[in-house]
């Protein structure tokens, strides 16, 4: 998953930075309204997290922009002004929930986490097809019951499959949303990461949780719970 | 007397009273006097007529033949006029023939060429004391009483005092009506800025616009700025708060997120924790206290409806997985006087506290009698525990998870305290909490 940082302190930017990415997120960082709301705009993200209180372009001016280009990402603001008309406007301006300055790293952790699988059409927090599980708070995969052991990689590329389940993902869009910009890109990868999780995931064959197609890209064709 | 009408109406009648008082009566007083002098002259001259015609009788004393009478009165009995001379022993010599046998008077003599008149009961006497030089040029003391019956002149007195005081009270009647015109006239502009300051309460106008007499404009002129810089130093206040929060809260926030990072060491981490959540609970409350506005005077009642639709819509995008479902019951015309950053916070954090609690359910009920506003948040949570009270406290907070929104309660309850209200947590219909609000606006 590829997430947007907007927050002009450099400190908390890059806090917020690090717990996510611990978390497995690929972050793009911007440190005022201008660079943030480009990014908003043109980079390929699955969620924003945006300090409602930044330079040069506000971040309730960002949500708006957003939303009006088309963009449905779910957005988290960050917001130290705890009054209510604030919030309000930054929810009624497109963003889907906010949170108070100072947060607990699980806090924000927990918001990310619903907002995106919410995003993905999941209302709980751990997402099931057919038999195998995703629970999205540990981090843990089982197949009947039984754990999986992924690495962190894996894990990404099994959460965007099946928090995106009956999508066709090109492998490009699984390049994009899992590493950033800086990060240097192989799609070739991909496929190995699929192989394996297959393998991990089905080493019978007998379920065939993803579906290669070709030219297009893949798709999770168990169905949802 | 609260109103300056009313003073006015009433030194204007206090003296209009007392001034149609004392002209009245000293008008009465110059006619009465004067009357009397009139009525004293004419018996005056009724006595040297009397004199001129009396001639000494076969006896040698003074009489008046009854030819002579200058007065026709004198000669037919019950018409009011009477004359009869006294001799110095008080003895009668003449009397007219209209002289009644019960007349009124027994005489002292008079001195001579004195005269005395007065009124007595329903006559008026005048005796005068004279000398008579008789047949023998021997001189005899007499006295010549007059007597008239007064009813015509009191009859004349009343016609007289009937005609002042009723001219007199029309008069009065009349100035009263004009002063009540010309006050109306000059309070007129009072009026009119009583009426202004309603409508810019009632949002219906910025500022004071009509102009006023000269007196009158220092004051306009007041109020138009402190109006003005209300509205100003109430945004700018606000404004103020909201970057002094940003910017103590983001490097809390850094803070905070440094006893969060695994690596650092354990024991250093605990010590931090305690004094940082510390002096969030305490800039938490004194910015809050401090953004709260408390009821305005010149700024426009807020429609509370529109606000609840506001705050619910946000909150059902904040807990989209619980797929709340609110009910508003606020009339749409219901307005508050209260400040709308105020309402809003009131809102925000009883309706996130239902909603953070509830199963699915969310009521918003309001009511609004004169200036009485009582507002009921139902939802069909689990209720508030046992010490509920607590919950309204300072510091003490319904839930440790979510810390920096756990203040919700504790955060109305210190608004409610400036508006003068009350909160109670109970026990609702849906089978949840219910809070309920009351307060003047």
């Amino acid at each position: 998953m590829r997430a947007l940082v907007i927050e002009d302190d450099a400190a908390l930017r890059a806090q917020v930075t690090k717990i996510l990415e611990d978390e497995g997120y690929a972050v793009d960082v911007a440190a005022d309204g201008e660079q943030g709301l480009y990014m908003a705009e043109e980079y390929p993200i699955d969620i924003a997290i945006i300090d409602l209180g930044l330079p040069k372009t506000s971040g309730i001016e960002i949500i708006r922009k957003a939303r009006k280009g088309g963009r449905s990402f779910p957005v988290l603001i960050l917001t130290a002004r705890d009054g209510w008309q604030s919030k309000v406007e930054g929810l009624e301006a497109g963003a889907d929930d906010y949170l108070v300055k100072p947060f607990h790293k699980e806090e924000l952790l927990a918001r990310t986490r619903a907002l995106l699988r919410r995003s993905g059409g999941w209302s709980q927090a751990t997402l099931k097809s057919g038999p195998i599980s995703l629970d999205t708070t540990a981090k843990s995969v089982s197949v009947s019951e039984k754990n999986v052991d992924l690495t962190s990689f894996e894990y990404r590329v099994l959460e965007y499959l099946l928090t995106h389940a009956g999508k066709v993902i090109s492998k490009t869009e699984l390049t994009e949303h899992l590493y950033t910009e800086d990060e240097e890109r192989d799609s070739n990868v991909i496929e190995v990461f699929i192989k394996r999780l297959r393998s991990k995931l089905d080493p019978d064959s007998t379920l065939s949780p993803i579906t290669t197609l070709r030219g297009q890209g893949y798709r999770w064709d168990l169905p949802r719970e | 007397m609260t109103s300056l009408r009313a003073r006015q109406l009433f030194a204007a009648s206090l003296v209009l009273t007392a001034f149609i008082a004392l002209c009245g009566a000293g008008l009465e007083q110059a006619f009465n006097s004067s009357a009397l002098q009139a009525e004293e002259d004419k018996l005056q001259g009724l006595a040297y007529a009397l004199l001129g015609a009396a001639e000494a009788n076969d006896n040698g004393d003074l009489g008046i033949p009854e030819t002579r009478l200058p007065d026709p009165r004198l000669a037919s009995p019950q018409s009011g006029l009477q004359a009869a001379i006294v001799n110095d022993r008080g003895g009668l010599i003449w009397g007219s023939p209209s002289l009644a046998d019960d007349w009124p008077l027994t005489l002292a003599p008079q001195e001579v060429g004195t005269w005395r008149f007065q009124e007595q009961g329903d006559w008026f006497s005048l005796t005068f004391g004279l000398r008579w030089l008789d047949r023998a040029d021997a001189p005899r003391r007499y006295t010549l009483l007059i007597i008239e019956n007064n009813t015509a002149f009191k009859a004349q007195l009343k016609t007289y005092r009937r005609t002042l005081w009723g001219w007199l009270g029309g008069a009065a009647l009349g100035l009263l009506a004009v002063q009540l015109l010309v006050l109306r006239w000059s309070l007129t502009p009072l009026r009119k800025l009583t009426k202004e300051l309603h409508n810019i309460e009632t949002d219906q106008q910025g500022n004071i616009e009509a102009t006023y007499p000269s007196e009158l404009t220092p004051l306009t002129d007041a109020l138009n700025s402190m109006i003005q810089s209300e509205r100003n130093q109430q945004t700018r206040y606000r404004n103020a708060l909201g970057d002094l929060a940003h910017s103590l809260k983001t490097p809390l926030a850094v803070l905070h997120g440094v006893t969060d990072e695994d690596v650092k060491d354990a024991n250093l981490r605990g010590k931090l924790r305690e004094p940082l959540s510390r002096i969030q609970a305490i800039t938490d409350y004194q910015l809050r206290k401090a953004a709260t506005a408390g009821r305005r005077t010149l700024s426009g009642p807020v429609a509370m409806r529109p606000l609840a639709e506001k705050i619910s819509g946000a909150l059902q995008k904040v807990y989209a997985d619980k797929n709340i479902k609110f009910s508003i019951n606020i009339e749409p015309s219901l307005r508050v006087r209260a400040d709308e950053g105020d309402l809003y916070e009131l809102l925000g954090n009883l309706l996130d506290n239902a909603a953070k609690w509830c199963k699915s359910r969310v009521q918003i009920s309001a009511n609004l009698s004169r200036r009485n506003v009582e507002l009921i948040i139902d939802d069909d949570g689990p209720g508030f525990p046992e010490n509920a009270e607590n919950l309204l406290q300072r510091g003490v907070r319904a839930d440790n998870q979510t810390p920096g929104q756990g203040i919700g309660l504790a955060a109305v309850n210190d608004l409610i305290g400036v508006y003068d209200g009350k909160i109670e947590l109970q026990r609702g219909p849906l089978g949840g909490g219910r809070v309920l609000i009351q307060f003047q606006a």
